[in-house]
């Protein structure tokens, strides 16, 4: 088994760390020749958010190398925490030294009989001194049948798909919305506007956004069939709203994502789950994406 | 407005009671906050404006008048008392005579006043809250630029005011937070406000209130849940029994009730005669007006001289003191913040009546528009 690849956006790869961080201690990252894969499963995480994440290696890495006997597959699991502490200080000795550039090497290694992933940082301190740092991450590798095991939620068609607006503004108002309510309803129609509604015995508070654009089908990657899903979508009323009903931290888990998205879609699967999908990098080059699954609340209405 | 009755999901009511509507919330959601210290407030809508009432204790009393021209459009109509049944057919009903005398066009209703202020600031609304003062805090040119922008009255002498100024910003209660404001919409351009429509619909019915930002960005619908009136508590001012008038800066006030150490429970206001005539410099002669604060620390006497930069105006021809919880008379705190001045009054009765006038933060014709709010709170029996 072996694994090395030179990081050359560690800012990238940091905002998304980041974003796991703030879900769960613990993530699953699998290497593949192709992408590199961070999982969030719901076992541990509260309010069920399940979050997977597929980034292309050329977004991230060049130098990739990776080899092993599972399919040259490499998946382990490992604490957030600590990726983070290790990608910062990545990120900062990039960030300054201007010229050379750090050299920002990942790598799976065997420190006293200890699987670690392995982060070495040769950058330059600020009197001009060459440094080397390196940070040493525990991980747990994960055997085959247990990689089998992780799939992703199985969804039913959703009724509707939109972009979503900025979401550093929805941040800001849905904090003020939390308030009333420990539970928001998100819907959208297919006539670009979407609602979300939080409401207590006293109140009740609703937002809506318009015009926005419904992506045709074929952008989407999702695990259904695209044909029937489009077919489908064009027979519904473009005006009918389509809405589910998700918890508050689930959503603000989701919109701590905001520093790394260009473009969000959002799929409504009424009464199963809210999915949003946050592209990095612009959609058609598909760099990236990190999906969230939010499950759908029963309300007892 | 038809197009607001639409949205909606009541039954449709061909006339809504109130239809109100501002370009710029922050002057409303300004007059509401000064008098925000208890959940349930009371609206009283007429013609003319509302009357928003919150009670403390049934000692305290605050009211803020929300003149109808705060808003850019204000129709008020209220509902058709319900001709009362006839009790029995053998009543005699005189043909000529009206069967109930014609009432009085009010409305009134209660509503949660937290609620319905956080429901302005949904899109971050007023920046002259206390929290949003501590913000701006931080940043150097802003405290200049405090200084520098004059009062609302602009008749600011300088140098004392200028070291309430800064000395209150370490309180976070700032006496110019509305210099503030002012800063900050010449600065931020072409954030013009949030618009806001507020509706109601009579008894029964939400107070609905209908938010969007100016540039095509979201808009929202608030519907607050309103109850019945209870009866409430009248304190009223006998303007003939008045025995001490005072005006002053709020800045003044502001500063002095920033001052007050929180374990001074009870605040005495004191006003003296004027001096007699004749006599020598008024240096020695009693202040005017004193405001003493008594705790379980040890007192605290606040004086302010009889001079016209401080008292704009002083009617009080015999020694008047009076004694007041201070939990209730700081109240006012919030209200002073964008007040320019207050007129102080106590009748024989020792009921104390403070009257703010706050102006509207930005210029409007050839006016601005200007908003009162008036604090009422008994004395404390000390006999």
């Amino acid at each position: 088994m072996r694994f090395r690849a030179d990081v050359t956006t560690p800012l990238t790869f940091l905002h998304v760390v980041q974003t796991f961080n703030k879900l769960q201690q613990r993530c699953i990252m699998k290497f593949t020749p192709e992408d590199m894969h961070m999982i969030c499963s719901n076992d541990i995480s509260e309010g069920g958010v399940q979050v997977w994440s597929q980034i292309k290696v050329e977004s991230l890495f060049t130098e990739y190398r990776i080899q092993s006997n599972a399919n040259n597959q490499i998946t382990f699991s490992l604490s957030t925490d600590a990726l983070l502490v290790a990608l910062r200080s990545a990120s900062s000795y990039s960030s300054s030294s201007a010229t050379s550039g750090a050299d920002i090497v990942m790598k799976l290694a065997k420190k006293q009989d200890q699987a670690v992933l392995t982060f070495e940082i040769s950058g330059q301190s600020r009197s001009g001194k060459p440094v080397k740092i390196t940070h040493d991450i525990r991980i747990e590798l994960m055997r085959p049948e247990e990689v089998d095991k992780l799939a992703e939620p199985m969804c039913p068609e959703p009724q509707v798909q939109i972009i979503l607006p900025p979401l550093a503004k929805m941040r800001t108002v849905v904090e003020r919305l939390r308030v009333h309510s420990d539970l928001i309803l998100f819907e959208a129609n297919n006539s670009g506007s979407i609602q979300l509604t939080a409401s207590n015995d006293t109140v009740s508070v609703k937002v809506e956004w318009h015009n926005l654009r419904n992506p045709p089908t074929a952008k989407v990657p999702s695990s259904q069939d695209p044909e029937t899903a489009s077919q489908a979508l064009n027979e519904r009323d473009p005006d009918e709203k389509h809405g589910v009903l998700v918890a508050f931290k689930s959503f603000q888990k989701f919109l701590n994502s905001h520093q790394l998205s260009t473009t969000t879609i959002a799929c409504v699967c009424r009464n199963h789950a809210l999915i949003l999908y946050v592209y990095i990098g612009e959609v058609t080059d598909s760099g990236g994406v990190l999906t969230f699954y939010l499950p759908a609340v029963i309300d007892g209405d | 407005m038809s197009q607001s009755q639409a949205t909606s999901e009541e039954e449709p009511s061909p006339l809504l009671v109130l239809s109100a509507y501002t370009t710029d919330l922050r002057h409303f959601t300004n007059l509401l906050r000064g008098v925000s210290f208890e959940k349930r407030a009371l609206f009283d809508l007429t013609a003319g404006g509302i009357v928003v009432t919150v009670e403390e204790a049934r000692t305290l009393l605050a009211f803020a008048f929300i003149r109808n021209d705060i808003f850019d459009e204000y129709i008020y109509i209220p509902m058709e008392e319900p001709e009362p049944e006839p009790q029995s057919s053998q009543e005699t009903v005189d043909e000529d005579e009206e069967p109930t005398p014609p009432r009085p066009k009010r409305t009134l209703f209660e509503v949660n006043l937290s609620t319905v202020i956080d429901c302005l600031n949904l899109f971050g609304t007023a920046g002259t809250s206390a929290s949003a003062v501590k913000k701006h805090r931080f940043k150097g040119w802003n405290q200049s630029a405090q200084d520098s922008d004059g009062d609302d009255d602009g008749t600011e002498d300088g140098s004392a005011s200028r070291r309430g100024r800064t000395s209150k910003s370490a309180s976070g209660m700032n006496a110019s937070a509305s210099a503030n404001t002012k800063i900050d919409q010449f600065m931020s351009g072409s954030t013009k406000g949030t618009a806001l429509r507020m509706t109601y619909a009579g008894p029964g019915h939400p107070l609905v209130l209908h938010l969007a930002e100016s540039s095509s960005g979201p808009a929202a619908t608030c519907e607050i849940v309103t109850y019945d009136p209870e009866p409430a508590l009248e304190l009223p001012f006998d303007s003939d029994a008045m025995i001490m008038k005072m005006i002053l800066k709020s800045s003044w006030l502001q500063d002095a009730l920033s001052e007050l150490h929180p374990s001074c429970d009870k605040l005495t206001i004191i006003g003296n005669p004027p001096p007699a005539p004749g006599r020598g410099p008024t240096l020695t002669a009693p202040p005017r007006l004193r405001i003493k604060a008594t705790g379980t620390f040890g007192t605290t006497e606040m004086d302010y001289p009889n001079d016209k930069e401080v008292l704009e105006s002083c009617e009080c021809d015999t020694h008047v003191s009076f004694t007041y919880r201070t939990s209730h008379v700081v109240r006012v705190a919030r209200a002073l913040q964008h007040s320019t001045k207050t007129s102080v009054r106590i009748d024989e009765g020792g009921l104390l009546s403070l009257q703010l006038i706050i102006p509207s933060p930005r210029m409007r014709g050839p006016k601005a528009a200007e908003a009162f709010t008036e604090f009422r709170c008994l004395a404390i029996d000390e006999s």
